[in-house]
């Protein structure tokens, strides 16, 4: 058996599921599945959320290992359910190395949804949660507006290669720059509710669903890199509308 | 009124759906379960303490995931992830920031405590759930 095909494609296998926001400990049993199906007992697999390790020895004793780093991860859960399928089979059929590498292109290269239909999810998520904080019909409209500049701005400062925390501070400036600015016109919005639906754009679920998944599965080191990055999130939407907030009553005295 | 903000969060998670690409049979079935924590919240508001009810609706919408990933054979996470939102403290974060800004130190240790102890509550709920299915389906001759 060629064992650098074996490590290389499931070291893609477990990069795959760990990129679009799976658990470690699932990535981890995946890659080990697949190990067992093809008769590598001895693999080990090694996992946090920026890196996953996989090195296997062959019966001559020679070691073989693959890296890769994670640098960007998103939350994709339609890539992790059809990712988690293909090791579900890969471990039944034993299917040959090439096919399964083709599968895994072909999963990773799966389109999202268009951008126009992205910006209308995230418009609707926030006004779907300021009605569900209590907000208004008109509350909706403007936190409609917000939720629909927070997709672009994070996408364009993505391209330029700004870092998270920083994305994360922009969009939450813009979001509450926008309901302040129509609430300072019409007294009557709860901007309030307004802004805290549309910053659920941007609350990091995954992290805050997974930290304890990890650190109950055993994964601490995974764990506790969630838990920082959900503090660092919430401390730059914090910051963003703060900025927001002192920046209005400076100019307007709301 | 439980309907309404229950109807609200199932919408609120249906949304979130697109942005996580969620899509066929599992979009409704995990806002569903937003909109079940959220029901299990309201129904617990004779309890005059919302620590209780964010802990009690968590271990309902966990539940729930745990096993609807059983019966469709899909990941837990996809469903729990969408069916939290609506019980993350984001009005407590904001109210907390407002607090800070505002120089109101009194209410700004307050709230951020009372956000604390919401998030704990949210973490505590989780673990309890996680840790009881991972018994079940550690037994042997279970299948996972």
């Amino acid at each position: 058996m060629d064992y650098d095909k074996l490590v290389s494609m499931a070291a893609d296998a477990g990069y795959l599921l760990i990129a679009n926001g799976a658990e470690i400990s699932r990535a981890e049993e995946s890659v080990r599945r697949i190990f067992y199906a093809y008769g590598a007992e001895n693999g080990e697999v090694f996992a946090i959320p920026t890196f996953i390790n996989v090195s296997v020895s062959t019966p001559e004793g020679r070691p073989v290992t693959a890296i890769r780093r994670i640098p960007s991860r998103r939350v994709d859960m339609g890539k992790v359910d059809r990712a988690n399928d293909l090791c579900r089979r890969v471990c039944r059929t034993k299917p040959k190395f090439e096919s399964v590498e083709r599968e895994i292109r072909r999963i990773s290269a799966q389109p999202v949804f268009p951008f126009p239909l992205q910006v209308a999810a995230y418009a609707l998520v926030a006004a779907a949660f300021t009605l569900f904080y209590g907000g208004n019909c008109s509350d909706a409209l403007v936190s409609f507006l917000c939720g629909a500049a927070i997709r672009p701005i994070c996408s364009l400062l993505e391209r330029l290669h700004v870092n998270l925390f920083f994305i994360n501070v922009a969009a939450s400036f813009a979001a509450a720059a926008i309901a302040l600015c129509f609430a300072n016109f019409n007294a009557s919005l709860n901007y309030d509710k307004i802004i805290i639906g549309a910053l659920m754009n941007l609350v990091p679920g995954i992290a805050i669903t997974d930290f304890m998944r990890d650190i109950i599965a055993g994964d601490l080191i995974a764990g506790i890199l969630r838990f920082t990055e959900s503090l660092l999130v919430a401390a730059a939407i914090a910051i963003g509308a703060g900025i927001a907030l002192t920046a209005m009553r400076m100019l307007w005295g709301v | 009124m439980y309907y309404l903000p229950c109807l609200w969060a199932f919408f609120a998670c249906a949304a979130f759906c697109l942005v996580y690409n969620i899509r066929g049979k599992i979009l409704p079935l995990s806002s569903f379960g937003g909109a079940l924590g959220w029901f299990v919240y309201l129904s617990l508001n004779f309890l005059n303490n919302d620590i209780f009810q964010f802990f009690f609706a968590t271990i309902a919408t966990a539940v729930y995931s745990e096993v609807m990933a059983r019966i469709y054979k899909k990941p837990a996470t996809e469903f729990q992830i969408v069916a939290l939102l609506p019980m993350v403290p984001g009005g407590g974060i904001f109210y907390t920031m407002e607090y800070c800004v505002i120089g109101n130190n009194e209410m700004f240790l307050k709230t951020g405590l009372h956000t604390l102890g919401i998030a704990g509550a949210l973490a505590l709920g989780i673990l309890l759930v996680s840790s009881l299915f991972r018994i079940r389906s550690a037994v042997p001759g279970t299948k996972k």
